[in-house]
């Protein structure tokens, strides 16, 4: 575990020494903070449902951007060879880095819980549907990085490593876009594999296991995948 | 201490190591040589497990890499060719974090860290970015990230690699120092280099071994009526280096002839 650790945190300084983290941060909540006031002005409701919602559409966009140099920036500076060398585990790689890159997405997360308390103070929205929400954006947002992470052990190139990330994502996000064009299975299959599907039952506070059962499976699957990526050779 | 059984390495239809097989004691000083593309990147990676070979056996200290990587890797200092750094953080930062992934324990680290800091030289710049450093102590960072958890075995490859006279004197001494805590490895192009410190030559030519012989045994074919060079006698060797480029002049057939002289293996 303190191999683990010591590699997100090392993810995490690498992310706050330069002012890539700083903009990011400053980015990302000026957008959220942006919408936040155009959603509540507009509804005049004391829910964080529509706001969850944009977070969910920004975070296709932005994610990519926080992951493509997990790997590929160690890849292409040659310490993943340092890495791959030392005595640890390619699982231990794999989970530091994404506990790394967790804690920068929960970091971010925790900074928008204001919109709770802005609410709280000009009306009672209901706590379990915010909670739940927040509960949702943060798998999804899990969900995201994990294709992130996995795209990024696919590469030396950051570029293409965010591009196979948007393609992924947008796939996931806009499958539901297609389901005009199938009838049946297909149509229940493209829903089900959709992100917004499954973000709208948090959103509007339910949690179901079927939702859960999503994400943790799509982050699980992607981790799986890294490990597998990154540990081509023989040697175990 | 290493024992490197017909190891074969293939990417795709390119052979880079065609059966090598040797062993190293404890303690040696073994200088790697060959031109570039000769397969000695290649073969200390498969040394420190970053290749797996397509074939053949590597036992290090008594474990097989197939089975036991991971403890082997324990005891194995590595240095690549680009030293594997990280330039926003800073010396310290930097050697803490390599502590802490070779599985340096925590009581340990600080003890280590201030033992490579003395001996690598790099007390001054040790709160340093590691972007703003001279290569020269680039090299020596990525020297003591590979010395930090004691290793066994060091494996350099091309550690004096595009530093100046006086850096590559400093890199060398440090090298140097290495060898009664442990075995090296090194490849470099620079022979007066290998003269300096090394006790054997493995000199690599298209994936094979074609000579693996004490420093002191290769060095005396210069003055010997050596067997490989009566053919030839205008390529009679002056030099460590001449032998060097004297042996990819001559053609496979002279390169196996054996060397009963000495003792030492003409392979």
């Amino acid at each position: 575990m303190g191999i683990i650790i010591a590699l997100a945190r090392k993810e995490l300084h690498g992310y706050f020494s330069t002012p890539i983290a700083y903009l990011m941060l400053i980015a990302m909540l000026s957008l959220f903070n942006i919408f936040f006031y155009m959603i509540i002005a507009q509804n005049k409701e004391v829910s964080l449902r529509d706001v969850f919602q944009i977070m969910e559409f920004m975070f296709v966009f932005l994610i990519p951007l926080l992951t493509m140099k997990l790997f590929s920036e160690e890849k292409s500076t040659g310490t993943m060879e340092f890495l791959l060398t030392a005595p640890l585990t390619p699982s231990m790689l794999v989970l530091g880095k994404y506990l790394g890159m967790m804690t920068f997405f929960s970091i971010l997360i925790a900074m928008t819980i204001i919109y709770y308390v802005i609410v709280e103070y000009f009306g009672s929205p209901d706590p379990i549907s915010i909670l739940s929400g927040y509960v949702g954006i943060w798998l999804e947002g899990a969900f995201f990085i994990a294709i992130g992470l996995l795209t990024s052990s696919w590469t030396g190139n950051q570029i293409i490593a965010a591009m196979m990330s948007y393609l992924i994502l947008f796939l996931l996000y806009f499958a539901t876009s297609f389901t005009q064009y199938f009838t049946g299975t297909v149509e229940s299959f493209l829903i089900q594999l959709s992100t917004r599907t499954h973000l709208e039952n948090f959103a509007t506070g339910m949690i179901t296991p079927g939702d859960i059962t999503y994400y943790l499976s799509g982050i699980l699957l992607c981790l799986v995948l890294t490990r597998l990526s990154i540990d081509n050779r023989l040697w175990q | 201490m290493i024992i490197v059984d017909n190891v074969v390495k293939n990417f795709g239809s390119f052979q880079a190591l065609d059966h090598v097989s040797f062993e190293i004691g404890k303690g040696d000083i073994v200088g790697f040589l060959g031109k570039n593309g000769a397969g000695k990147t290649t073969l200390m990676r498969i040394l420190t497990s970053f290749l797996a070979p397509s074939s053949g056996k590597v036992i290090i200290d008594g474990s097989d890499m197939a089975k036991n990587s991971l403890t082997i890797r324990q005891q194995i200092g590595y240095l690549p060719e680009t030293p594997p750094l990280y330039n926003s953080m800073a010396v310290e930062s930097y050697l803490k974090f390599a502590a802490q992934i070779k599985g340096v324990r925590a009581k340990k680290q600080r003890i280590q860290l201030a033992k490579v800091i003395e001996e690598c030289n790099l007390a001054q710049v040790k709160h340093k970015t590691i972007a703003t450093l001279s290569k020269g102590y680039k090299q020596r960072v990525g020297i003591a990230q590979a010395i930090i958890h004691e290793p066994k075995v060091l494996i350099l490859d091309e550690p004096t690699s595009g530093l100046d006279p006086i850096q590559v004197q400093q890199v060398l001494a440090l090298i140097k120092n290495q060898r009664e805590q442990r075995t090296v490895i090194l490849s470099t192009h620079n022979l007066t280099e290998i003269e300096q410190i090394a006790h054997r030559v493995l000199i690599i030519k298209s994936g094979k071994i074609i000579i693996d012989q004490s420093l002191k045994g290769l060095l005396k074919a210069k003055n010997d009526q050596h067997t490989l060079f009566q053919a030839e006698p205008h390529l009679q060797p002056a030099s460590l280096e001449q032998i060097f480029i004297n042996l990819h002049q001559l053609n496979s057939s002279q390169e196996t002839t054996p060397d009963n002289t000495t003792g030492d293996k003409w392979v």
